[in-house]
């Protein structure tokens, strides 16, 4: 899956999280916490659906590293590789 | 019932209802049970593995049954428990262990391993003592010394104005390094002999409902708002108590027309929790709790009285103590009222206010709230720099010109001394704390390179 792929399906998750942004663009330089409506809670739900949908686990401690959507992006991206 | 001790607490109810749970917790993907009689002998066990230490320090993430067992454990062998949040930058984590006088951790191997290096070596013991870092929103986080005696107490005093029944069971989802997660997540239920179901953090805030089946739950305004967007709610909740930050009216009333009782719960870390609950349909309008004497001063601002509750102190920053607690009389920094019928209304945070080289104030919750309505939501602070009120806004606002031109008719409102006369456009999120707060201080126009 190249990159640009897995942002599709992470804005899809993200979407379903939050159908208030639908519509809203995500880019890479997104800054999660100002540049969209999602709070820390909604914040955290994404990333759980996330690490579901991947079979995957991102630390606890990492989730305050991520900022913006294009770090959400690698963060997945550098474990199911 | 009162206690002052935790072994006190788990003895008791272990002679009394030995079989009955104290502890629910997921037990492999179904709920299970630990007994009090279990709990106690668990808890003493766990006593034995901080033999020759002084400090220990929890870290705290996602709380499992052990945490707990273990955090009563070390209380009940005599050392001081030093609580701290495992999401924190290691630097600062380092910086706290220091302060503290830490000499062994429990937590996460990893992070442990990381941190084992800055212990230090035993110090005195201080049986009983707690020690709870305040959020800071205003100012760097300080070392709450709280005791058992003092959290218990807390517990019971909350729980003789909002009773459980031994049957009840209450859902900890907040984590216990915050003092409000301790008592009105944990102690709360166990005092009355009830059960604690241990949440399974934040990968489950979804689903703890729905897999615990709770009575009772203590939530922040922050998770009260989550719960109630994602309706995990489940039908045997009865009772929120929310408490821990400003919760808007309509998200309490969202929650009562659920047909849940709703308590909104005001206190400070200092405080050991609760000093007062709303009980009626006004949840803005506080019944002091038994234990407290609380007072308005000249200026507002809340005073509270409690020996039985109030903390010793920060640790080790007599300074800063001597700031807030003067002769047994906590300074809260919240500003409020008393009613003719004795009940609290607290209405804002002295420390939100700036005072204008001029002496007039300027209270910026609601300054604040207007500015941020005519920029579409953005995020930003004021901020006295160099004397002169400053406006620090995220760049995504707009271009300056914009910016002034869409808050204008907001400052217009204002006398010309208290408009905003300078616009700084901040390339970063501002800092705010786990649970939403603006960290003011830790706001570094100077970084912005402004004029």
């Amino acid at each position: 899956m190249t990159r640009t792929e897995l942002a599709d399906e992470i804005r899809e998750v993200i979407y379903e999280c939050a159908p208030e942004l639908e519509g809203v663009a995500l880019n890479e330089d997104t800054v999660i916490n100002t540049d969209t409506a999602i709070d820390s809670m909604g914040f955290t739900l994404v990333i759980c659906r996330l690490e579901a949908k991947y079979d995957i686990r991102i630390p606890n401690r990492q989730w305050q590293k991520l900022q913006t959507f294009g770090d959400v992006v690698s963060a997945i991206e550098s474990r199911i590789k | 019932m009162l206690f002052e001790t935790f072994h006190e607490l788990l003895s008791c109810y272990a002679e009394k209802t030995p079989e009955a749970p104290a502890l629910i917790y997921d037990g492999g993907g179904k709920p299970a049970e630990l007994s009090w009689a279990d709990l106690l002998k668990k808890a003493e066990e766990a006593g034995d593995r901080f033999k020759g230490s002084r400090t220990a320090a929890f870290l705290i993430g996602e709380t499992e049954a052990d945490t707990v067992v273990s955090l009563f454990g070390a209380v009940m062998a005599g050392i001081r428990v030093v609580l701290l949040d495992e999401n924190l930058p290691e630097d600062v984590l380092i910086e706290q262990i220091r302060l503290t006088d830490t000499d062994t951790l429990y937590g996460d191997e990893e992070l442990k391993e990381a941190l084992t290096p800055y212990l230090c070596s035993p110090k005195d013991p201080a049986p009983g003592e707690l020690l709870f870092f305040t959020s800071g929103t205003t100012e760097r986080a300080k070392a709450v010394v709280l005791t058992e005696r003092s959290l218990l107490r807390s517990a019971y005093n909350g729980g003789s104005l909002l009773p459980l029944m031994p049957s009840d069971r209450l859902l900890l989802m907040l984590p216990l390094n915050h003092v409000f997660g301790f008592v009105c997540g944990l102690l709360w239920a166990l005092n009355f002999g009830a059960s604690a179901a241990i949440g399974r953090g934040a990968r489950h805030y979804a689903d703890d409902c729905a897999f615990f089946r709770p009575t009772a739950l203590s939530l922040v305004p922050l998770l009260l708002g989550f719960c109630l967007k994602y309706r995990v709610f489940n039908p045997e909740l009865r009772l929120l108590l929310i408490g821990a930050g400003d919760c808007p009216p309509e998200m309490l009333a969202a929650a009562k027309a659920l047909g849940l009782r709703v308590s909104f719960g005001y206190g400070l870390t200092e405080t050991s929790s609760g000093i007062a609950l709303s009980l009626g349909d006004d949840p803005y309008t506080f019944t002091i709790c038994p234990d407290f004497r609380v007072s308005i001063a000249e200026d507002g601002e809340i005073l509270v009285e409690s020996p039985e509750t109030v903390m010793k102190g920060y640790f080790r920053r007599p300074e800063e103590t001597e700031k807030v607690l003067e002769s047994g009389v906590l300074h809260t920094g919240d500003l409020g009222t008393i009613d003719e019928n004795g009940a609290l209304h607290v209405t804002g945070r002295k420390k939100e206010m700036i005072v204008l080289p001029d002496g007039t104030k300027i209270f910026l919750p609601e300054y604040e709230a207007a500015l941020s309505a005519a920029l579409h939501g953005a995020d930003l602070a004021l901020l006295l720099h160099r004397g002169i009120l400053t406006l620090a806004v995220s760049e995504k606002a707009g271009s300056e010109e914009e910016i002034l031109s869409a808050i204008r008719p907001v400052t217009a409102a204002y006398p010309r001394g208290q408009q905003v006369r300078k616009i700084v456009r901040l390339k970063e999120a501002l800092p705010r704390t786990a649970t939403g707060k603006l960290k003011r201080y830790a706001i570094d126009l100077e970084k912005e390179n402004i004029k």
